[in-house]
């Protein structure tokens, strides 16, 4: 066999090998078309190679006027591949001359089957053999088409396309790639310029046409066997990464999970199975998470992954699990949706996290916090036990006169019933009085869960000045209400807010104890801050004012300046304040006395707060 | 306010407490006037009146110690009875050491608070006729001459009718002159009568 036939035909088959590679790539990503492209072009520069081999084999002028004719379709899809690649692959080359490219080319190839010969020859009248390196090769003889010329513009046309893309991949900084394809290209483009030499009897060769495609080709292979190989290193460091993430997620005690929507399946990690309480080979949906979930936590889950679903927003929620053993988990979760082409979701994937020991010592600093002020209550009231006996006492005192009145009046004969209707009128208001204080006094006292009420600042105060009226009286101290009507509601307990506001006029109906008796003026106000936004509640007095000194210390637990105090008033009041998602603060007045003041917002918090105080329930 | 009838006034600045109160002693037979404070009182009051006050101890403004202060400075003969509910021994110590008639606590059984009043009118009373028998003495004493006061003084001091001579530089038949106008101007018929006389208009 003899080496053109060699050579020629192993040109052929690398490029088929390399199109049959590309194809079988481009079977497992569809998506991707610049494989397909490629195949293209390989498979054309193969027909291209044996075509050529063909016609330097063929002995007459007929056969090769039908082998010229037909090499132009192969030519066309090469070239039409070329340029295709480059756009899509390289993201360069201008549009125009891409589709002047393509315009031309097409139009070449029509013009070359409607002319009676080709649209290289008017005639093909002889073929010539001659010995080139020792093999006998044949080239046409005959008169060329001038139309040919168009065929030569798109090869013109291509030349530059080429230039002017290498440039902008150059320019974008891809050298190696500008160099690659974009010289290679250009290297092809100068080749094929042997074509119209042989055509018009300038040079002695033989077509090689499929060579200097086969050099784009062999370029263009090797860029995307690049990417190949890169995808097969991402592949690997995404087992790589994929590996520290679980051990990440095993040493952070993460539950990793995917849950594959359309077929309603979830894949979770052992340690998110163990969290769930999931057998290992238990096929987990998203009915046997429901069944796993706290039934009062149910619903603002599925809330939760709902919104996900719909709004595509970060999944996140905080909850509690029912293990089949019994046992009861608080877990975190966090999860994003991933929404197919038409927009619907078809997977979800994320981590879950046992807080079970955070939510336990945040409850358990709530529990401590409650305890802290509900001992601080029991200790106020110590303080105000005259106040208290007088509260219950004056009804008393009404009741029982009203009824020996009544008594007398009877024994005595009376007939007045009018009278005794009265007396009895006020029995029972007086007795409703007493029965309210003592109700004050037992939600006051009894150890309890935080409520979340929406409450009047104004009437949290009038209930305090109710409790403390007769120690301010005995203390001489008047008090002053200057209350905003039509105050928003806040969010609160409303036996804590007392327990702040009672703090505050004790302290500063104390601070004025030295002062002359005119002078022991206490001012409450309320008003609102920010539009809507806030409350301010302040409570000044005329005393000796906070010594600078102090003002640092003041809410500090134990910081006292009276003989008696234990110094923890003031720390509790701001503890239940900060719970309140308020501010305490303190200043001193301009002329004399001190201000204590607090914010709290009046927007409900979105969070529930559900705090067990005694730790018994539930 | 009658200057003749017994009034018994009550101020408390706890409306229910004070109009049971008023209730109950009315319905006892006792004429009765309220007050919510001791200004209120203040306002109205009569020195001549007759009867007593129930006072609550711990009102707003003037307190119940403080009415009692102002109504001894100005001389009142009216009984005070204090009402209170937490009221200290300190308290009632101080009540009582500045002439309260009685201190009682809230709640008050009816039985001990009438008595209380019968017993603060009564006193009322003596106090009254005490101060009316001091003025009709001291209006005897007032018809008296100069010498003849004089004269009562030594009477009344135990010292004889010479004694007396011999002090005041006389004889002691003018002595026996004046102490004769003296025992008729004060209308009495001995000695003995006279000096109880003399200790009542001091008390």
């Amino acid at each position: 066999m003899s080496w053109v036939t060699v050579l020629w035909s192993m040109n052929a088959a690398a490029c088929l090998t390399l199109a049959g590679f590309y194809l079988a790539v481009w079977f497992k990503q569809r998506q991707s078309p610049v494989y397909l492209l490629f195949s293209c072009s390989a498979i054309a520069a193969a027909a291209i190679s044996a075509f050529e081999l063909w016609m330097l084999n063929s002995r007459t002028a007929e056969q090769y006027q039908q082998l010229m004719r037909w090499i132009h379709v192969p030519t066309w899809v090469l070239t039409l591949s070329f340029v295709a690649f480059v756009r899509l692959y390289l993201h360069a080359g201008r549009a125009w001359l891409a589709w002047s490219i393509y315009g031309l080319r097409t139009v070449v190839l029509i013009l070359n089957f409607i002319f009676p010969v080709s649209i290289n020859f008017n005639a093909i009248t002889d073929i010539r053999q001659f010995s080139w390196g020792g093999q006998m090769v044949s080239i046409p003889v005959g008169t060329p088409n001038p139309w040919g010329l168009l065929s030569n513009l798109s090869l013109l046309l291509l030349l530059i396309f080429a230039v002017d893309a290498a440039i902008v991949v150059w320019r974008r900084g891809d050298r190696r790639r500008a160099l690659l394809v974009g010289g290679s290209m250009i290297f092809g483009g100068i080749l094929a310029w042997h074509v119209p030499l042989v055509i018009w009897g300038v040079i002695d060769v033989p077509f090689f046409l499929g060579f200097s495609y086969t050099a784009i080709v062999a370029a263009m292979g090797y860029e995307l066997s690049n990417d190949v190989a890169r995808a097969a290193g991402l592949v690997r460091e995404l087992e790589i990464s994929e590996q520290r993430l679980n051990l990440a997620a095993d040493s952070a005690n993460l539950g990793m999970w995917e849950w594959d929507i359309v077929c309603d399946e979830i894949w979770i990690t052992d340690k998110g199975r163990a969290m769930f309480g999931f057998d290992s080979l238990e096929k987990v949906d998203f009915e046997l998470f429901r069944s796993r979930l706290h039934p009062e936590d149910r619903e603002s889950v599925l809330k939760a992954v709902e919104n996900s679903l719909g709004t595509g927003a970060k999944y996140e929620s905080e909850y509690r699990v029912l293990l089949p053993s019994g046992e009861l988990r608080w877990i975190a979760g966090r999860g994003q949706v991933e929404f197919n082409r038409d927009g619907r979701p078809f997977r979800m994937h994320g981590a879950s996290l046992d807080i079970t020991k955070r939510k336990e010592a945040e409850e358990q600093a709530v529990r401590q916090h409650n305890e802290m002020a509900h001992l601080s209550r029991v200790t106020m009231l110590g303080e105000l036990s005259g106040s208290i006996a007088h509260e219950l006492n004056l009804p008393l005192s009404a009741i029982l006169t009203n009824a020996q009145t009544a008594q007398r009046i009877l024994a005595s004969g009376g007939t007045d019933l009018g009278e005794v209707r009265e007396i009895l009128k006020e029995i029972v208001s007086e007795d409703r009085r007493a029965s309210d204080a003592i109700r004050r006094l037992r939600l006051w006292l009894t150890k309890r869960e935080v409520q979340q009420h929406s409450l009047r600042i104004n009437k949290v105060v009038r209930n305090v000045l109710k409790l403390v009226r007769s120690d301010l009286v005995n203390q001489k101290v008047k008090v002053e209400t200057k209350l905003a009507p039509n105050l928003p509601a806040v969010v609160g307990d409303p036996v804590q807010l007392q327990q702040i506001l009672l703090n505050l006029v004790v302290n500063a109906s104390d601070a004025m104890a030295s002062c002359p008796t005119p002078d022991r003026r206490l001012v409450i106000r309320t008003e609102i801050e920010n539009g809507d936004d806030a409350i301010t509640v302040s409570i000044t007095d005329q005393g000796c004012g906070i010594p600078e000194k102090n003002m640092e210390q003041l809410f500090e637990p134990f910081f006292t300046t009276k003989e008696k105090g234990m110094g923890l008033g003031l720390s509790v009041c701001r503890t239940i304040i900060a719970a309140h998602r308020g501010t305490l603060w303190a200043m001193n007045n301009a002329d004399r006395g001190a201000t204590f003041c607090f914010r709290l917002p009046t927007t409900a918090p979105n969070e529930r707060v559900v705090i067990d105080n005694n730790g018994s329930s539930q | 306010m009658s200057a003749f009838e017994a009034t018994v006034f009550v101020v408390d600045d706890y409306a229910p407490v004070r109009n049971a109160i008023s209730r109950l002693l009315r319905t006892a037979g006792f004429v009765v006037a309220a007050f919510a404070s001791a200004d209120a009182f203040l306002a109205q009051y009569d020195p001549g009146a007759c009867g007593c006050v129930i006072l609550d101890l711990s009102m707003p403004a003037v307190s119940g110690l403080e009415l009692q202060e102002i109504l001894a400075k100005s001389g009142s003969l009216l009984p005070i009875i204090f009402l209170t509910a937490h009221g200290s021994i300190p308290m009632s110590v101080h009540a009582m050491k500045r002439g309260a008639s009685d201190f009682l606590t809230k709640p008050v059984n009816d039985e001990d608070l009438l008595a209380a009043v019968r017993a603060a009118i009564e006193k009322n009373r003596d106090l009254r006729s005490q101060q009316a028998e001091r003025s009709e003495i001291r209006a005897r004493l007032a018809t008296l001459t100069p010498r003849e006061r004089e004269v009562l003084e030594y009477v009344v001091a135990g010292k004889l009718n010479k004694q007396i001579a011999a002090t005041l530089g006389t004889v002691e038949q003018t002595v026996k002159v004046h102490r004769a106008h003296v025992m008729q101007k004060m209308k009495v018929s001995s000695v003995a009568e006279l000096v109880r006389l003399m200790q009542r208009c001091q008390n």
